[in-house]
């Protein structure tokens, strides 16, 4: 086994292949996360002026609150790719490289666990949903509004699926480059 | 109170074992409602995970978020660390007052103090070291001071208790501008013990022409929140409204008076707008699934009675929630926190008799110390980073700032006219 000059274990050639997939497959997500924070401030704004005018738009709090929840799923999917959702990871960070591999492999399965039956359910409740509209735009099917569930549980599937593989291919602790888990706190 | 306390000790136990919060909490619902309902409660987690992430008023925080990354790329930190030095630069540790009457001028654009101390600090933490500050105590300075911007208004902890205890979002802002301004106060005094400590430098002296110059050119940075927060308090618009128009504004300066932003900032602004959001309202969503079970169960309602047996006397429950609040501030981000506890805890605010709008502002001020506290402390983490300080190091400072803040906390606590004194004034 290679060890690079800052003394962590080299990449295994499916690690890297997974980064190269991760970044593009982040580029795709930010492009959706992008348009959706647009147009919801443009629809938030035409909001504001259309009211200011006198003339109210009646789907404005209606849609504005699906940009919402769409930005929500989709940003999460997008989060996790960059790994940037809340969490805790100074306990377990602080366990030596055997230990905490098996741990975080654990924890990756869980939030997979978690995000196959919320895409799996999503799908099962579609067809419930089916002849439903939303009550501005009546030509909208719920069914549309609601598909956010079951498809960005599939891409947060996707994204976390490759952090599985790395952790469980993994040689030893990740070099600084893919040390991912570094933006896994921080903000807020 | 037996399957609440259960709960907390799962959610608890998977975020330690560094599965997300937000995932913790919807997993920990799910196994409930299934032990409950059985298979019959599916489809509800789809509905609930989809409705709770459709609040309107949250609305305002994808915008805040996008107005304050707009306006930090737009060079706006530059002209108001410029103006808060030309103000208090002559006293001695100038540098330190100056973060700190920065951080007091950026939180009224700001609602975020992790964004706060990455913008203002990436400048003065380097610009003290420079000068000869010890490095642990500019970045106590800057993490410290960086709480202001989320009790000084806008504020996204705010608006995120107001929607969880449903109470009034613009009255909670205005309870922040009193407290605000005497924490900032309070960290200058005992930057100025340590600058005679360490015998730090002044900057340059006191000109009228040097604060009359700096101020034309910050005036914008100063306008802006003005116009917007003036909009907001004064029922012109809403809180999401403004900070619509908080993006508005703040493109308006950076792309056609200050010049300065480009479209690569905006892009980095939009999608860690998006990215920010994300992360806290996954978080609402899946504590929603959480409320639906512990609502059903009538758990907030049994502990608001478990304690009202004990005591119904409201300083002595503060007090019990105040300790409460800063034990989670060390492990839990104030976003969750908010989120998990607040809701829980509302019945019994409201049966002892605590105004919502004064509790929000104890349970802000409380957990903007809880992001100065390790090991959880996403504030000074970003602080001491920027400093290549250990968080270690910083804290044997820090923890005289945050004693002052600590005191500040008390004050709003059991004098409660600090902060509610303008509110009452002005709305009721």
């Amino acid at each position: 086994m290679a060890v690079t000059a800052d003394g962590g274990a080299q990449d295994a050639p499916v690690t890297l292949a997974l980064r190269r997939f991760r970044d593009q497959y982040g580029k795709l997500l930010e492009w959706v996360v992008g348009a959706l924070m647009i147009i919801l401030f443009v629809e938030v704004t035409a909001g504001v002026v259309f009211r200011a005018v006198g003339h109210s738009l009646i789907w404005y709090d209606e849609v504005a609150s699906i940009l919402l929840a769409w930005l929500t799923y989709y940003g999460s999917a997008l989060a996790s790719v960059k790994r940037a959702h809340i969490g805790c990871p100074e306990l377990v960070d602080a366990l030596p490289w055997g230990p905490r591999r098996l741990i975080n492999i654990g924890a990756q399965l869980v939030v997979i666990a978690f995000f196959v039956t919320l895409g799996w359910v999503g799908a099962t409740i579609m067809p419930i949903l089916a002849g439903d509209a939303m009550v501005s735009l009546p030509w909208v099917p719920l069914n549309f509004v609601h598909s956010v569930i079951p498809v960005s549980s599939a891409l947060i599937v996707i994204a976390e699926l490759t952090y599985l593989i790395d952790l469980v291919v993994a040689r030893g602790p990740p070099t600084p480059a893919g040390g991912a888990a570094a933006l896994a706190d921080g903000r807020h | 109170m037996a399957i609440m306390l259960g709960l907390f000790v799962a959610v608890l136990a998977l975020v330690l074992l560094n599965v997300p919060i937000a995932v913790s909490l919807g997993v920990v619902a799910l196994i409930a409602m299934l032990a409950t309902h059985g298979m019959a409660a599916l489809p509800n987690l789809a509905i609930v995970a989809y409705n709770g992430a459709t609040s309107f008023p949250l609305l305002a925080i994808p915008l805040f978020i996008l107005a304050g990354a707009i306006m930090n790329a737009s060079g706006i930190s530059r002209r108001l660390i410029a103006f808060a030095s030309a103000i208090f630069g002559w006293i001695r540790g100038g540098l330190a007052h100056v973060s700190i009457g920065a951080s007091l001028f950026f939180a009224e654009i700001s609602g975020s103090a992790v964004a706060d101390v990455a913008a203002l600090g990436s400048i003065l933490i380097p610009g003290m070291k420079a000068k000869g500050y010890p490095a642990p105590f500019a970045a106590a300075v800057m993490s410290s001071s960086a709480t202001l911007a989320v009790i000084i208004p806008p504020s996204i902890p705010m608006i995120l208790y107001a929607v969880m205890a449903e109470t009034s979002v613009v009255q909670l802002f205005v309870a922040g501008i009193v407290p605000g301004l005497i924490g900032g106060f309070g960290l200058m005094g005992m930057a100025y013990v340590f600058a005679r400590r360490y015998n730090l430098p002044r900057e340059e002296a006191f000109a009228w022409s040097r604060v009359a110059r700096t101020a034309r050119e910050a005036l914008w940075a100063f306008l802006l929140p003005i116009i917007i927060l003036g909009g907001i308090f004064g029922g012109v618009v809403t809180a999401t409204e403004g900070a619509a128009l908080a993006v508005v504004a703040a493109l308006v300066v950076g792309l056609l008076i200050y010049r300065e932003l480009n479209i690569s900032h905006l892009r980095q602004a939009v999608l860690e707008g998006g990215i920010q959001t994300a992360v806290v309202m996954l978080l609402v969503a899946t504590s929603a699934l959480l409320g639906t079970y512990l609502t059903e169960v009538q758990a907030p309602q049994a502990l608001a009675k478990a304690v009202a047996d004990l005591t119904s006397n409201k300083w002595v429950v503060l007090a019990l929630l105040n300790v409460l609040f800063l034990l989670l501030g060390m492990f839990l981000h104030s976003a969750a926190a908010i989120i998990l506890v607040v809701p829980i805890v509302m019945p019994l605010v409201r049966s002892v008799g605590i105004d919502p709008v004064h509790f929000g502002l104890i349970v802000t001020i409380n957990l903007g110390i809880g992001q100065q506290t390790p090991p959880v402390a996403s504030v000074l983490m970003v602080a001491s980073s920027i400093a290549k300080e250990s968080v270690w190091a910083v804290s044997r400072v820090n923890v005289w700032f945050i004693a002052v803040l600590v005191a500040v906390l008390l004050l709003v606590t059991y004098v409660p006219v600090v902060g509610l004194g303008l509110v009452e004034y002005f709305y009721r």
